[in-house]
């Protein structure tokens, strides 16, 4: 027991070493309508991308905030919240829904633990799977260079 | 074959989507207000109609000097009937659009199988006040839709000639005719009014109106183009000239395509026509195999009676019930299966796992993202 705790002890000093863009780990919560991500996955990785999972859910408006924080203790660095193009949802206003979730400005609302600067809404529609991956990149190297400042914090 | 059509236009319509998107922002895109659309030109046409309304008169005597007076001699008077000429035309447009939108993707069958009838149904009314509104112009084109009309109507079996009889209000053209044409033109506008409040049911909050700066848009679109074409009369109706069919040019291809296509096909060929088109249309939500239904189910056990996901719900399908159960709760929200999208906007809203989607519970979720990042 005390060994376990001591173990965990040394990996959370380990973990604080900067990580670099492609190590970080980044969770996509999807609305299955948003990207069309047929043949872009291997179970729930994303091809082409380091260290990205994609769940995908009926809707964005779906996505619980205890989702989002389940994936951060889970072990994501980064989560992305993903709906169709605000204006356009299937069900009409899951995406809207989301967004202000993400905002802070509907309930249920997300906890304050969750680090929001880590924390993003996507909203692209079926076609635009490159710009989908440009963007997880760009979201990748704002995440790592989060990480280093939350260090520094520290 | 259809699958692929229908994906293929729902990839058309999210690219050009996307670049209004880009240039106008999601907020101003003209395309997300294709329902909203023809709301606001039936708004526009109320009010022309309103003041056109106030000096027209329906006689055969009086009508096509009024509609000149209209025209010709009351101070902005050509404005008016240029904006009701163009905003019907507009409408119709933009009701094709919705209807296209709402086909290709996939928006129009099952839990929202109420607006796809309705839809048709206000379809059919536009028809008919817009035909009715042409013959209250009274000019030669006018005397030949009431010829033609009558024929129509008369050719159709059984009831054909009762309703030909009460579409002329008598054996012969009168002034009969003319109010009853004045009736269906505002009486079946109100109708529309009726039908909107079906097309609207089970939607929680649907989108009738557009913004400022697009309802500014159309507006002055309608008024360019009532100032540059101004609507006219053609020569007024005379009983001994009648006109055998509605010359092209004078075919308002929205709302008179039925004249041109009786003149092709005959009175039966247009019934049939219509009678074949409109079974299509009302059988389209039937050529896609819907899948089994599984809709939400709420946990009695769970539910606080907090509201939050049956005002989420975007096609009222939850409504809070009171509890006499024992709980400490006043309400328990309960689904209406029926109405059911199976969207889990409600399992988004709950914050007690008390409303679920069977096929894919929010545990199950909170499950896969923690296998996802396991390794």
């Amino acid at each position: 027991m005390a060994e376990d705790v001591k173990n965990a002890e040394e990996e959370t000093v380990e973990e604080q070493k900067p990580k670099s863009k492609d190590e970080v780990r980044v969770a996509v919560i999807a609305c299955e309508r948003s990207v069309n991500l047929e043949g872009e996955l291997d179970q729930t990785k994303l091809n082409g991308v380091d260290n990205c999972d994609v769940i995908q859910v009926p809707c964005s408006g779906m996505i619980q905030p205890r989702m989002i924080e389940s994936a951060f203790k889970s072990g994501a660095d980064g989560v992305i919240a993903m709906g169709c193009q605000i204006g356009d949802c299937h069900f009409r206003e899951g995406n809207k829904f989301c967004r202000e979730r993400l905002l802070g400005l509907r309930p249920p609302m997300i906890k304050k633990t969750v680090p929001k600067n880590r924390l993003q809404g996507f909203w692209m529609s079926e076609v635009q799977v490159d710009e989908f991956k440009d963007r997880i990149e760009e979201f990748k190297s704002h995440v790592a260079n989060e990480l280093v400042k939350e260090a520094a914090e520290d | 074959m259809l699958t692929n059509i229908v994906r293929g236009g729902q990839k058309v319509i999210l690219r050009l989507e996307d670049i209004l998107n880009k240039i106008f922002s999601s907020e101003q895109n003209i395309l997300y207000y294709h329902g909203a659309m023809p709301n606001f030109f039936m708004w526009m046409l109320f009010l022309s109609g309103l003041l056109l309304f106030a000096y027209y008169t329906p006689t055969l005597e009086a009508a096509y000097q009024s509609v000149e007076y209209i025209t010709k001699k009351l101070p902005y008077g050509d404005v008016i009937r240029g904006i009701h000429r163009y905003a019907a035309d507009a409408m119709y447009l933009t009701v094709v659009l919705h209807a296209i939108r709402v086909y290709f993707t996939d928006r129009y069958r099952e839990y929202r199988i109420i607006a796809w009838y309705s839809g048709i149904a206000l379809s059919l009314f536009m028809l008919v006040i817009g035909i009715s509104g042409y013959i209250l112009v009274w000019d030669q084109r006018s005397l030949t839709i009431v010829n033609k009309f009558a024929e129509f109507l008369a050719a159709l079996p059984f009831i054909g000639e009762t309703l030909s009889h009460g579409f002329i209000n008598g054996d012969i053209i009168s002034n009969y005719t003319m109010s009853m044409s004045f009736f269906l033109h505002t009486g079946t506008s109100f109708a529309l009014l009726i039908l909107l409040w079906v097309h609207y049911m089970r939607i929680s909050r649907p989108v009738v109106n557009v913004t400022w700066a697009i309802g500014s848009l159309l507006a002055g679109l309608v008024l360019v183009i009532a100032g540059a074409v101004p609507a006219l009369s053609g020569e007024e109706a005379n009983f001994n000239a009648m006109l055998p069919s509605i010359p092209i040019m004078d075919v308002d291809w929205f709302y008179l395509w039925l004249f041109p296509l009786i003149d092709l096909v005959g009175n039966y060929g247009a019934w049939a026509a219509l009678i074949v088109g409109l079974v299509v249309v009302t059988l389209l939500p039937n050529f896609v195999k819907s899948e089994d239904s599984e809709p939400a189910s709420v946990n009695k056990d769970s539910c606080v009676g907090c509201r939050l996901c049956s005002i989420d719900c975007p096609y009222e399908a939850i409504y809070m019930a009171p509890r006499n159960d024992g709980s400490k709760y006043k309400e328990l929200a309960v689904v209406i299966n029926d109405r059911c999208a199976e969207c889990g906007l409600c399992v988004g809203a709950c914050n007690f796992d008390a409303i679920e989607l069977p096929t894919y519970r929010s545990t199950q979720v909170m499950d896969d993202i923690r296998i996802a990042l396991q390794d």
